[in-house]
């Protein structure tokens, strides 16, 4: 469906107003309904009969989102070759690995969505043993990053007694990650 | 099984069995799920599309057999047809409307149908009669998990099952259960009730859902989250808010009937007459009359029909199912003429 109010591009905010027994609805797409924000805002306040759809929402996460850079908008999945832009204008992803090429911001967005960022439920009995060994891989990633943090510390404060220890965790962590 | 199968009848979640069947119609589970190893619909060519249902298609019947399970390529399907699934609840708007290769894979008693090449590569969807959300559960759960035998979903440690739209990432989960409201529509309280629902995390739909209008005094409501919590906690969720609604449509039937019974009663009886007597009757307007008539035989106001009659009618007066029982594509004129007819027809042998 085209935008009502530039006839070019895809209508992503649905506005639908149920008032008493009449209904008005809206079709924009993700420029316009910005330029219209104002209206739209105080419309979705005033009316909280609105029926408001999950899809609805994500315009309006996208413009709270923190502003990213154009380099990273144009950023591509190694995968499909979606970018970050098409993807925030048109709210899909274009295949699984966009997940993790944008991993960061989705992280962010998904929080932004559902308020929470990690997975809790169902695991196909078929991954089981792939998702152990992911999360594992995730924990060693995690403290690998601290502990790099704390070597950079080490080393400003000219602590280097502890900067080699650091190193030689860092260096064990990554023999044993190798191994495995 | 061929699709005129399941025109006798009304499918099973539209039977009026399961609890509280008086105000929640039915109680919906729906999975999304994609497959690892292929692009998402939003990207995937038309050899990847007629690659992707072959195959799904194939396992699907080899992997359901327990369940009946027929398939039916949309494609394949007149316009007709098409909309006679919509209505039953079995397919999306969407899927009917689609293009290219996709399909439904439906069991024998309609309490499961899996839409191939929806918006993400299967949609599994579990329909259960009245507040039955563990049962839908249930069986999707056992089907989903069968499936994953001979399919490889793509799943994330961190972000669960992927899907094409951020907003069903993670369980993939979308619980729904359509009410039927109409003391609360009456009593100008519903917009009350939506607000607190939306409060809780719950959204509310139309009666067809996404972007879909509310019509007979029929609503959806279901979760806005998929991810960070379980399947469990979700449905747990719903469970602790669903009978607060439905305590409150109870005291607002009460409560109208003591303080305006004639009112009421006179609502219910006219538009039972109107049913009755209808020579020509709009989709829309047959919704709200038997919207009032459902109420009135919840009430005890009418005795002489029985609420799966009218729960029938609510689905055969539709205009694809209209148009398969009459075996010939009409226009509205002679919809809105058949309609009034087989109304009158049933409402007479209910007498």
């Amino acid at each position: 469906m085209l935008c009502e109010l530039c006839n070019k591009s895809e209508a992503v905010v649905h506005l639908v107003d149920v008032s008493n027994n009449s209904r008005a609805e809206k079709h924009l797409c993700k420029d316009c309904a910005a330029s219209q924000g104002a209206t739209i805002k105080s419309h979705m306040q005033k009316s909280s009969s609105s029926t408001k759809d999950a899809s609805d929402v994500l315009p309006e996460i996208f413009q709270n989102l923190s502003a990213t850079s154009g380099a990273a908008e144009a950023e591509a999945c190694g995968q499909c070759g979606t970018t970050y832009r098409q993807f925030r204008s048109s709210g899909k992803f274009g295949c699984p690995e966009c997940y993790v090429d944008f991993n960061v911001k989705v992280s962010d967005l998904l929080e932004k969505i559902h308020s929470r960022c990690e997975h809790t439920g169902k695991v196909p009995s078929t991954a089981s043993d792939d998702i152990a060994q992911q999360k594992e891989l995730q924990t060693q990633q995690k403290q690998l990053q601290s502990l790099y943090a704390d070597l950079d510390k080490a080393v400003n404060d000219e602590d280097y007694e502890l900067a080699a220890e650091l190193r030689d965790e860092i260096q064990r962590m990554q023999e044993g990650a190798a191994e495995a | 099984m061929e699709l005129s199968d399941l025109q006798a009848s009304p499918g099973e979640w539209l039977g009026g069995t399961g609890p509280e069947a008086d105000i929640v119609i039915s109680s919906r589970i729906r999975l999304a799920r994609n497959l690892a190893g292929y692009p998402f619909l939003s990207t995937a060519n038309e050899q990847q599309l007629g690659e992707l249902e072959r195959m799904v298609r194939e396992r699907l019947l080899n992997t359901c057999r327990a369940e009946g399970m027929s398939y039916f390529s949309l494609p394949s399907l007149g316009s007709i047809d098409r909309q006679f699934l919509v209505e039953r609840h079995l397919i999306s708007r969407e899927l009917a409307s689609g293009k290219g290769a996709r399909g439904v894979g439906l069991a024998v008693d309609e309490t499961v149908s899996i839409m191939v090449n929806e918006e993400d590569h299967l949609r599994i969807q579990g329909l259960c009669s009245g507040l039955q959300l563990r049962e839908a559960w249930e069986r999707v759960d056992a089907v989903d998990t069968r499936l994953e035998s001979c399919l490889d979903f793509a799943f994330s440690a961190q972000f669960g099952y992927l899907t094409v739209c951020p907003t069903n990432a993670g369980t993939g989960l979308r619980a729904s259960v359509m009410l039927h409201l109409p003391a609360l529509v009456l009593a100008k309280q519903i917009n009350r009730v939506f607000t607190a629902t939306q409060k809780v995390g719950l959204i509310v739909r139309g009666l067809y859902g996404e972007g879909t209008q509310a019509s007979g005094d029929f609503y959806q409501i279901s979760n806005q989250c998929t991810l960070g919590k379980s399947e469990t906690e979700m449905i747990e969720m719903m469970e602790r808010h669903i009978p607060k609604i439905i305590g409150f449509e109870k005291t607002f039937r009460t409560s109208l009937m003591q303080q305006m019974r004639e009112v009421i009663e006179d609502k219910v009886w006219r538009a039972y007459g109107m049913l009755k007597h209808a020579r020509m009757i709009t989709s829309e307007e047959t919704m709200d009359l038997l919207s009032a008539v459902r109420m009135g035989v919840s009430l005890g106001i009418i005795q002489e029909v029985k609420m799966d009659a009218i729960n029938e009618l609510f689905l055969f007066t539709q205009p694809a199912h209209l148009q398969k029982q009459k075996e010939a594509q009409l226009d509205e004129t002679e919809r809105d003429v058949v309609r009034a007819s087989y109304i009158r027809k049933r409402l007479k042998q209910s007498d």
